[in-house]
């Protein structure tokens, strides 16, 4: 389950529950459906509500993280409890998406 | 302690989060950690979506989770019987991957390799695979 926030020139995701396998490929489908909206510079995800990710989360992160770099734009990332955190920290993510405070309420 | 468990379910993406639900209801008996249980999850579910993606064309193969625990020592196998793999070694290679267009990351066995405390990978071409993994479950 997700849901989505617009602000100029932003798109916040809030995503809910357990990122696996079955859950990336729809999560995919989802925000690509957002992001063709082109004035969107920033993708903030919200991960307070994820309660599981595992390898594939990363997967579906790198893929958003590609789209929004082939415009020239960022991807950051806030509510990473500490199961996600060190996966984020494995597969390098720190080095490519921003952190935001927790709730992401701070301008990146 | 003794016990163990297995449980055989189809070739189904469904079946990942059935197959972590299952091995964090085997686990409470041990009362372990928080971070064994998360740990165990991911492993499990790494093996079975191995399996899930990459085993059977089709969605209907056969995909066995077996568990034990015996003393201190979780031992978990995921077992298929489909098209297996042709070279363990390179497709254990962190971020190696088959399927780099569905955003596979090849972290599988990487995240299995660090989270576990044993990790043996049994396959041959059309043979199957079996994942074989154990954990101590006193944290050190």
């Amino acid at each position: 389950m997700v849901t989505f926030e617009r602000g100029k020139g932003r798109l916040r995701v809030f995503l809910v529950g357990e990122i696996d396998h079955c859950a990336a490929e729809g999560l995919r489908a989802q925000i690509e459906q957002q992001l063709k909206d082109l004035s969107i510079r920033e993708l903030w995800l919200d991960f307070t509500q994820v309660t599981f990710m595992d390898s594939s989360g990363i997967g579906m992160v790198i893929g958003r993280y590609k789209t929004m770099a082939a415009r020239g734009g960022a991807v950051f990332a806030c509510g990473l409890h500490p199961p996600v955190d060190r996966l984020f920290r494995m597969a390098g993510l720190h080095r490519i998406i921003g952190e935001l405070p927790e709730g992401g309420r701070d301008e990146p | 302690m003794k016990n163990q468990m297995e449980l055989t379910f189809l070739s189904q993406p469904e079946n990942e989060a059935f197959a972590r639900m299952v091995i964090s209801a085997f686990l409470v008996r041990v009362n372990p950690t928080l971070s064994v249980v998360s740990e165990v999850r991911t492993a499990v579910s790494e093996a079975v979506t191995n399996a899930v993606v990459h085993a059977y064309d089709t969605r209907d193969g056969r995909i066995l989770l077996r568990a034990g625990i015996e003393g201190d020592v979780l031992t978990v196998e995921v077992e298929d019987f489909g098209r297996g793999i042709a070279n363990v070694e390179e497709a254990m290679q962190p971020f190696f991957t088959t399927q780099p267009d569905q955003e596979r990351t090849g972290m599988g066995f990487a995240l299995m390799q660090s989270f576990m405390d044993v990790l043996r990978v049994q396959s041959a071409p059309d043979c199957g695979t079996v994942v074989h993994m154990e954990k101590s479950l006193v944290e050190a």
